[in-house]
């Protein structure tokens, strides 16, 4: 359901695009991502949970492609899609003693609007955009409870980055990102657990981009 | 422009909605409630009681014959107050329907009948208590049965009366009411493991952590013994209860055990252990029982307000045993040690009379560790009988 309208949305957005293309230009890039987690959870409920009992949730590092397509000189739409990366949670307060305690893949892509700042054919052209991020949590696994399941997050998402072109083509880019991931999760082997994981990750990326 | 950014807001805001519409949210498990059961009166002919100790109606009184012959009569024989007027809750609950309950089964050791009540040809019928002391869910090896106790589990139970009777009738009330010594005895499995463990610990052969990974273990191996016994008896409640036409079916959950003397007497680190065993009894019967036509009877809170408040149910101790161990023990001549109530008779004047000096079998609530006197069990069939009302069955 979210997912459809997630995407329906996109859709709408890059057709709008697309009507508008008026000699524009296409961005694709490829690099690096750090997932850099600032987790809370809502506490860890459900019979024979001891209090306080609390779980870390990793940092994780993974490959993204973007696609941005420029609707003006000044406003692009982009997509970013990563390679699904192995999140871990650790067990944490009363029972830290447990070790990792779930590991997740998290197939995040997010949707865009970004204000590039300068003119084209700037060699610096910083940038800001405001979006939406899907989240869907894939491979959940833990050794504590034979199934786990992990709600679907869509939230809102910010970034801020800079783009540097060596000629026409080619280019570097950074950017840092911060986004709304939060999800429902149920663990459920001999007793039934639940919490609800507020991500708050910094998304790092920087890599190289090429336009055409 | 203007466009882009209305929509990339509406794009926006669409997604928050989304999110919060959230309707994919993870199932939890213990969350679906029971569907379907009756709404109606009932025209009840029989109480028909599946259980252990709390709703055993005698099973046992050979083993507290006088002349020690097994012969009657017999000072004990339920585990509560013994003596003129010492019912149990499920006897109170049928005579104040106006029907009669009898044993299905009298006996210790390897001699036993099945319906001596049918001696009387008008009481064949009414032999509907299949209720025994240390009896479980599933598992014949129930607690005392190395020391003759019967304990033929509730499996065993519902299939004897599908024997007698051959199906359960629409004029039955069913009443299911097994688990706590499956509590009992994952509880001792629990702690024979941590005993265990925590020795290592104090000789270090083991550090703290691996320590407390090792209890976590065992803890969660209890736990997932009791999710069975739950999920099997959801079973028996399903294919052996409902499927052979029962009709009006209520099913206990358990209680807390802590609340009483016995859970009293364990060291405050391990009391939580014990009440997550019931806890997860709990969970588990209730998502075996999903959308099912029965009725949920849940003792947890029930009993918990009981002993929280003995003021407002007539109780002015619910902290020591109305029953005297010593006096047991001289009674049955040492053979009975831990003051079980299934010896303790309060008849005043009595030699064989168990009744602590100063206690009462009325105002105290437990006869024993965790069993409950005359008022006791009075308390707990005023609730089940409110709760059978509450249900338009009474």
């Amino acid at each position: 359901m979210m997912t459809n309208k997630v995407l329906g949305a996109a859709a709408a957005v890059l057709m709008l695009g697309s009507g508008l293309a008026q000699a524009q230009e296409t961005t694709l890039k490829f690099g690096v991502t750090r997932y850099d987690t600032h987790a809370k959870t809502s506490g860890i409920s459900g019979v024979g949970v001891p209090a306080g009992a609390d779980a870390s949730v990793g940092d994780a590092t993974t490959v993204i492609f973007v696609a941005e397509r420029a609707l003006t000189p000044n406003i692009g739409v982009e997509l970013v899609l990563g390679i699904p990366p192995k999140i871990k949670a650790r067990a944490a307060g009363s029972v830290g003693f447990l070790g990792e305690v779930m590991s997740a893949r998290n197939v995040a892509p997010t949707l865009l609007l970004n204000y590039h700042f300068g003119q084209p054919g700037d060699a610096w052209r910083p940038y800001v955009g405001v979006g939406v991020n899907y989240t869907r949590f894939v491979d959940v696994k833990s050794p504590l409870a034979e199934h786990v399941e992990m709600s679907d997050s869509v939230g809102p998402t910010v970034q801020a980055g800079v783009d540097y072109f060596f000629n026409k083509q080619w280019g570097l880019f950074a950017s840092v990102a911060a986004v709304k991931v939060k999800s429902d999760l149920v663990a459920t082997g001999s007793t039934v657990l639940t919490t609800t994981i507020d991500f708050r990750p910094l998304v790092y990326s920087a890599g190289v981009s090429y336009r055409f | 422009m203007k466009m882009i950014r209305v929509l990339g807001l509406s794009l926006i805001t669409a997604a928050l909605l989304a999110a919060c519409g959230g309707g994919d949210d993870p199932y939890v498990a213990g969350s679906t409630p029971t569907a379907g059961a009756p709404t109606t009166k009932g025209n009840f002919t029989a109480v028909v009681a599946f259980g252990d100790s709390l709703t055993d109606i005698g099973a046992y009184a050979p083993a507290t014959s006088l002349s020690g012959n097994g012969q009657a009569p017999y000072f004990g024989g339920k585990f509560t107050t013994n003596g003129a007027g010492g019912t149990v809750w499920v006897e109170n609950l049928a005579t104040r329907m106006g029907l009669v309950i009898t044993p299905a089964e009298v006996g210790f050791g390897t001699a036993s009948v099945k319906c001596p009540a049918a001696a009387s040809p008008a009481l064949a019928n009414t032999c509907t208590g299949y209720a025994q002391g240390g009896s479980r869910v599933t598992d014949a090896n129930g607690i005392g049965k190395a020391g003759g106790a019967l304990t033929v589990p509730v499996a065993k139970q519902i299939e004897n009366h599908l024997a007698r009777f051959g199906s359960f009738k629409d004029s039955d009330l069913i009443l299911v009411y097994i688990g706590s010594n499956d509590v009992f005895t994952q509880f001792g499995a629990f702690t024979a493991k941590a005993t265990q463990i925590q020795t290592a610990a104090a000789k270090g052969e083991i550090a703290q952590d691996e320590a407390q990974r090792q209890l976590f273990a065992a803890q969660t191996a209890a736990q997932t013994e009791m999710k069975k016994a739950a999920t099997e008896l959801s079973g028996y409640v399903k294919n052996q209860i409902l499927a052979k036409g029962g009709k009006y079916v209520a099913v206990m959950t358990l209680s807390d055990i802590v609340d009483t003397p016995f859970g009293q007497s364990l060291p405050a680190s391990v009391r939580p252990v014990l009440t997550d065993l019931s806890l997860i009894f709990n969970l588990w019967l209730r998502e075996g029982l999903s959308n099912q036509p029965v009725k949920i009877i849940d003792t947890f809170p029930i009993v918990k307000d009981s002993y929280q408040n003995p003021a407002k149910y007539g109780f002015t101790n619910n902290t020591v045993p109305a029953c005297d161990a010593a006096k047991i023990a001289a009674i049955t001549g040492n053979r009975v040690v831990d003051g079980s109530s299934l010896f303790c008779n309060v008849t005043p004047g009595v030699p064989f009379n168990g009744l602590r000096t100063g206690a009462s079998a009325t105002t105290w609530a437990f006869a024993d560790g965790v069993h409950p006197t005359t008022g006791g069990h009075k308390a707990l069939s005023d609730a089940f009988h409110a709760q059978l009302q509450s249900f338009g069955w009474l």
